[in-house]
Order: C-alpha cells, then structure tokens, then sequence
C-alpha cells in the first residue's frame, strides 16, 4: 500500500476513536445518575406492560420527556427519574401529548376506552385502536401507564416554601454585587435564558414572539424593588401559568446566585423598548403588546431609543 | 445469477434489490401518510397500526432502499475509479442475497411487534447480526479492490466511500449493542450517537461520494477543485459524529454533551458549504446540459435539497430554534429532505446512469424517466412544505398554551396534503420499478440512444 495514506488512515481512526470516546464511553463513566424518589421501580405486570408500550411503538407519537417550558405536561423529570427506564422511551415527536406524567389522571377504564377507540373519549384525535390487544395485555399496559409519573405527582411541592428563603439567604457563599459572580451568571443566562428574555434582558428573545404571555423586560424600572432573595425566589420557582421554567429544578443553588448576580446588573434606570412604540394606539393593549415581541424580534440595537419615564400607553403589561 | 462471477453483477444484483425495497417502503410510508388522515384505516389489525408501519417503513427505505442502492453504486464506481475488477464479485452477490433475507424476515418482525423499540435501531439481535456480517464483508471487499487498485491517487469519492465503510460498522455495532444494558438516559446517549451517525457516516458519505463522481462523470468536465474536496471530506470526519445528543437537547443529559452536540452541529456548515461550492462551481457553464442530462438533473436537484437540509440541520441544532421546532413535524420534514430529498435523488441519478452501464442495456423509456423526475421532484415540495408548514403550526398552538390533542385538529389539511406529496412521489416510483424492470429484462427501449447519451451503455459494448 501506498505510505501516503497511512498518516490520512491513521488521522480517520485516531479522531474517530476520540469521538466515540467522549460521546459514547465517557458520558456512561462521569454520568451515572442515581434513581431518585420520583424513578419507579416496575412490578412484573407493569414492567409486562412497558414491553407492550415498546412493541406498539407508542413512542413514535408519545414523548417521555417534558422539557423546562412545558410546564401544562407537569412537574420536570430529572435525571434520576429515568434509571429504570431500558430501553430508553424519550421519544422525538409529539404528535399525541407527552405522556410522563400521565399516570392517575384518568380511571383505568378510561384508558381501556381510550385504547379499544381513542375517538370515543377525544374527539378529532388520530390515535390508532388498539382494541386488538388482549384483555390481560391491555390491563398490563394500562398499569404501565398508571405509574408514569405517580410518584412525581404525588411528592410535588414547591421548591421553597417562604420561610425557608430566609435559611437559603444564610447560607449563600456567592457575593451578588462582585463582578465575578455577575460574569459567571451572563454564562449561564446566555445558556438557559436569552433564548426568551434577549441577550440584554429586554424580553426580547427568538423565541418571545411564540409565547402567548410575553417574557419579562428586565429594563422595566419596577424591577428596582427586587431584592436578592426576590430575584432568587423567582428564578427558582419560575412563573405559574407561563412558560417560565422552576429553574431550581436545573440549576444548582449556585448557579442561581450567580444568575441573581447578573440580573441585578442590567440597567433599569429608565425603560428601553423599540422605536415608533409612542404611535401605537393605547386602546388596543393586547394588539400592542403583539406587535411589540415581534418588532422586538427584528429590531436592531441601534434602532432601540431610551426616553425617560414610562412609554404613553404602557400601562396594561405584566 | 445469484452466484455469478460476471463483472458488475453484484451491482445490477443491489440496484435491482433497492428498487423493489424503495417501492415496499414508499407504500408503507404512504400507507402511514393516510392513517393520519383516516385513523381508523387499520381496522384493529396489529400489522397495519401506524405505530408498527413506521418503523418497517423506516428500514425499509433506510436498509433497503438507500443502502443498497449506495452499495450498488459504489460496487460499480469503485472498481471504475480504481481501474481494478471488484475484488470478489461471487461474495458481494452473496452479500446481496443475505442482506434481503435479513430485511424480509426484519420487515416481518416489527410488523409482528417484534421491535427492539429504539429508533434506528429496531431490528431485532439476529438480523442486526445478519446486516452487520454483510456490511463488514462489503467493507472487506471494497477495501481489498482499493488495495489492489492500478490507479495511483485516490479521488474523493473514493475517501468517502472507504470512510463510510470504516464508520458503519463501528456505528452500527454500538448502536445495536444489546448485551450491554444502560440505563435510561445513557441509553438515550448512545441511542442517538447511533441514530444520527447512521446518517452522518453512511448516508452522508456514501451519498456524497456518488455525487462527487457523477457530476464530473454525467457534465464531462473535471472537478472544480480536489483540494476543496479534501477539506469537505474531513471536516466532515471531525465535525460529524459527535452531534447525535441535539435529538435530546432539552432532557436532562449532561450540559458539555450538549454544547458538544451544538458546536458540532453548527460547524458542520463548513463541510456542507465546501462540498456545494465545488458541485456548483464544477457545474459553472455547464448549466444547459440539463436540458438533455436526466441523471445530472436529478443529482443537481439532489444538491438542492442538500442544501436546504443542511442549512436547516445546524441552525435546528441551536438551543433557541431547538426550543421552538423539537418534537414537531418540522423535524421529520428535515429528516425526509436529507433522506428522500437528498440522497435518494443521488442515488435516482446514479442508477439512471450506472445502470446501463452494469447491464449493458439502454434505459426502457426517457419519457417514464422524466415522468418519475417531476413526479417525485413537484410530489416531494408539496410533501415537504406540507411537513415544514405544520411543524410551526404545531408548535406554535403549543406555545400559545393549547394542549396537543386539541391542538391536533388544526393540522389536518397539512396532513391531506403530505399524503397527497407522498402518493405523487410513490406514483412516480412505481414507473421507475417498471422502467428498470424493463431495462433489466432487454426489452426494446423507446427511444433513440442519441436523446438522452447519459442513459444509453457507451456504444463500444453496444
């Protein structure tokens, strides 16, 4: 063989190598998460079921995995909540709802309906029947589906209850006003955050015009009146009713402070929002606060005009 | 014949294969693509529930369609790029017939239920045995004919090619590995090291391999630049295989597997960049030969859709644009672009091209040829926007706060018309079985060898 290819050859195995090295085998030697309380150990009959689940191919419309802003799927699986599950059933698509937290919110008798002819129970929906599954098979599978999420649900609570941010306050080892725990944090918002609320925190991000309720503007001058353990608070436990994830969930307390650290640093002297925001007519707020993400969206920094006091009309925002 | 010894029956032999395998997936996919209209089409019976079609149509393209019909053509263009008989022409045939053997009894198993239930990598222990015995002899063999080649300097496709040969097996292997139990989310890890190398280090390669010589071979002019060649093959050795975690960006594995993941998934614009440049450029003047070059039309038409998906790939890896499209129907529009868009329309050129050349024999008609090109061509767009359309109408309703199965309702036109695509593309490759069988069997072609020169046998062995 020609000696000019050896080096080329040797370059393909060698990189190759380290590829499969870091992205296959170190992951399973660094990463071995422990089952945590929510993981569920199966019975025989529902470990019978979950090898139905697998068989049917559920998971080609049935995702497993409820991510951080899905928070009408429930409470956020982590890590540890997934150590039982081989094969793995994350799921790519969600062409049905997301099933991990499925388990007691319905009868089993609803699912056994819901199985034998899913249009009966949820009108428009283009499940498949699975009505050809025995008996004993659909009572196993539907026992499966029972546990999805049962113990998450059952042991969900708040991350913090008020009296303990008090204790959270005392053993903070982050200095919040140094500018080493603020650039730690423009990392980790950069990370986790700008993909919604902007690169500069205006609520301005790729993803806000998406959102029904828009992310917050940080340049808003009320958020003067947010302390540390404010900030802290609601970075942890995220907005109700919103796509604001319970970031306490990801993130460690830590990482957090230093979160904290990097929002106390954006401006909010006076409030920044685009350019021609004065002509739009104050009537219409819910028109307003639409237009607005998505010229947010597509202005240009340079585009962007501070005035002093709040802008005319403003008043209906969240 | 299915043991012969005559040169390029081995090719001829997977050609034909592929193409009854491509029409056997198309109608499984076009199957799934009315049950989402009509979902009560199964009718209770297990075999056509839309949750066991879709996998079997899976490998059935995947295993069956594309990678035969790259093995095919790669058994023809190496042995012509290397001046050098395949090395054992006996072994790749028998090759061909273990691989149908294992797709059918496949096919078989995960309509009956028999599914190892991780994407990509369903197909139960002993066919995945079966598949991963033929693909290391098919890389035995090719590599032994490069050995032993009479022309001194690889050309690229040839680096491509002995790549994809070296990756997939590895690839294959890991992804299958079922005697060593992970847990969950480590399964999930490897699940899509697997599930997107698949794609990266064969379908990829091989498919870019064959473009990189049929665009010289069907326009006639050399290529426009080797050194650009060079950087787009390892670029795509480096910045390839470690992407596979964007599948799960959003679950709760590792960070650094995941900004590993991103990284690579953006760089791979520079092999996707350099690898178009030189098609393009190489095609500069050379633009009118579409006009009677049905092969380069569809390999041309093929870099379209590799531009569009690879375009779209790296930027749907970011964690904003991921936030917004995963789990929609965008990302199987993306999946079909690379697989269906790209790749086959290589591999559509490749046969219409390499198949006279294996048989000996002048393609039947260039009307039905032409018929399959704009079927598939305008099929596949409307299929494709249909897909695209509904990813961000999905999630858009998510977003707004609707739930999914409320939300479901609004995607039903887009459903219709993805069927509709779907049975555009599928009608059309129905007259591509029927032109290639008719090729394969001799009869009298229809029209004048000068029309189209691409799809007539060079006149020497005429």
């Amino acid at each position: 063989m020609n000696k000019n290819y050896i080096l080329p050859g040797f370059v393909v195995l060698a990189s190759f190598g380290l590829i499969t090295f870091t992205t296959v085998l170190l992951p399973n030697f660094i990463f071995r998460p422990t089952a945590s309380e929510y993981a569920v150990e199966y019975t025989p009959t529902e470990a019978r079921g979950r090898k139905i689940y697998v068989r049917e191919g559920c998971v080609y419309c049935h995702s497993q995995f409820s991510r951080p802003q899905d928070r009408d799927f429930g409470p956020l699986p982590l890590a540890g909540d997934y150590v039982y599950e081989t094969p793995n059933v994350l799921g790519t698509i969600r062409t049905g709802p997301d099933l991990t937290n499925e388990g007691q919110k319905h009868p089993d008798q609803w699912h056994i309906s819901h199985l034998k002819n899913p249009r009966t129970l949820t009108p428009g929906s283009i499940m498949p029947p699975f009505g050809y599954l025995k008996d004993d098979e659909m009572k196993e599978l539907v026992a499966y589906i029972q546990t999805l999420g049962k113990k998450r649900m059952h042991l969900y609570k708040r991350i913090y209850h008020p009296q303990e941010l008090e204790k959270v306050l005392e053993k903070r080892k982050v200095n919040v006003d140094g500018s080493a725990a603020a650039n730690a944090g423009r990392g980790i918002y950069q990370q986790n955050c700008a993909t919604c609320h902007g690169t500069n925190g205006l609520g301005n991000g790729p993803n806000a015009i998406a959102i029904a309720k828009k992310p917050a503007n940080f340049s808003r001058p009320f958020y003067k009146d947010y302390d540390d353990v404010t900030w802290f608070w609601r970075v942890s436990e995220g907005v109700p009713g919103t796509r604001m994830p319970q970031w306490g969930k990801l993130l460690t307390e830590e990482q957090r402070w230093y979160l904290v650290a990097f929002l106390k640093t954006l401006p909010r002297e006076t409030e920044v929002y685009p350019k021609g925001y004065e002509s739009i007519d104050p009537e219409k707020w819910v028109e307003v606060n639409k237009t607005s993400a998505a010229e947010l969206n597509s202005v240009k920094p340079a585009e962007i005009i501070k005035t002093d006091g709040p802008p005319p009309g403003a008043g209906g925002g969240h | 014949m299915i043991f012969s010894d005559k040169e390029n029956s081995a090719s001829k032999n997977f050609i034909i294969s592929a193409v009854v395998w491509l029409v056997i997936g198309m109608s499984l996919g076009l199957t799934a693509a009315i049950e989402f209209v009509a979902p009560d089409l199964s009718s209770n019976i297990p075999q056509l529930t839309f949750s066991r079609i879709r996998p079997t149509h899976i490998n059935a393209v995947a295993f069956g369609w594309l990678s035969m019909a790259n093995v095919g053509l790669v058994l023809y263009i190496v042995p012509t790029l290397t001046k050098c008989k395949l090395y054992s022409e006996r072994f790749a045939n028998f090759i061909c017939l273990v691989w149908n053997f294992a797709l059918v009894a496949g096919a078989l198993c995960l309509l009956n239920g028999y599914s190892e239930g991780r994407e990509y990598a369903e197909l139960p222990v002993p066919i995945d045995i079966l598949v991963l015995v033929g693909l290391i002899s098919l890389s035995y063999n090719v590599y032994l004919t490069v050995i032993n080649r009479k022309v001194k300097k690889l050309y690229v496709s040839l680096w491509y090619m002995l790549g994809a040969f070296f990756w997939m097996p590895i690839v294959y292997f890991i992804g299958n590995r079922t005697f060593v139990r992970l847990d969950g989310l480590n399964d999930g890890i490897v699940n899509w090291f697997y599930g997107h190398n698949i794609l990266g280090m064969w379908f990829t390669t091989l498919g870019v391999g064959i473009a990189y010589y049929m665009i010289p071979k069907l326009t006639g002019r050399p290529l426009w630049s080797h050194s650009l060649s060079m950087l787009g093959f390892w670029t795509i050795a480096f910045f390839y295989a470690p992407t596979g975690t964007h599948h799960i960006l959003q679950s709760p594995v590792p960070e650094w597997l995941k900004a590993l993941a991103v990284v690579f998934s953006v760089a791979l614009v520079i092999p996707v960049i350099t690898v178009l440049t030189n098609f393009f450029m190489t095609m500069k003047g050379n633009w009118w030969q579409l006009a009677n070059n049905l092969p380069l039309r569809f390999v041309l038409t093929g870099a379209l859709f590799y531009f569009i998906t690879c375009i779209q790939g790296p930027f749907q890896a970011t964690r904003s644009v991921n936030w917004y499209i995963h789990f929609t129907q965008w990302v199987p529009g993306h999946a079909h672009a690379a697989l269906l868009g790209a790749f086959s329309f290589f591999d559509w050129g490749g046969i219409y091209y390499a198949l006279p050349r294996v048989t000996g024999k002048q393609i039947y008609s260039n009307t039905l040829a032409r018929a399959h090109y704009w079927f598939t061509f305008l099929g596949f767009w409307i299929f494709y926007a249909a897909f695209t359309i509904a990813g961000l109408v999905q999630s858009a309703g998510w977003h707004a706060g609707v739930s999914v199965s409320t939300w479901v309702v609004e995607l039903v036109p887009y459903w219709i018309f993805r069927a509709l695509g779907g049975g555009m593309m599928w009608f059309g490759n129905i007259l591509f079985l029927f032109n290639v069988i008719q090729t394969v069997r001799g009869v009298k072609p229809l029209d004048d060898p000068s029309l189209e020169p691409a799809m007539a046998p060079p006149a020497s062995k005429a």
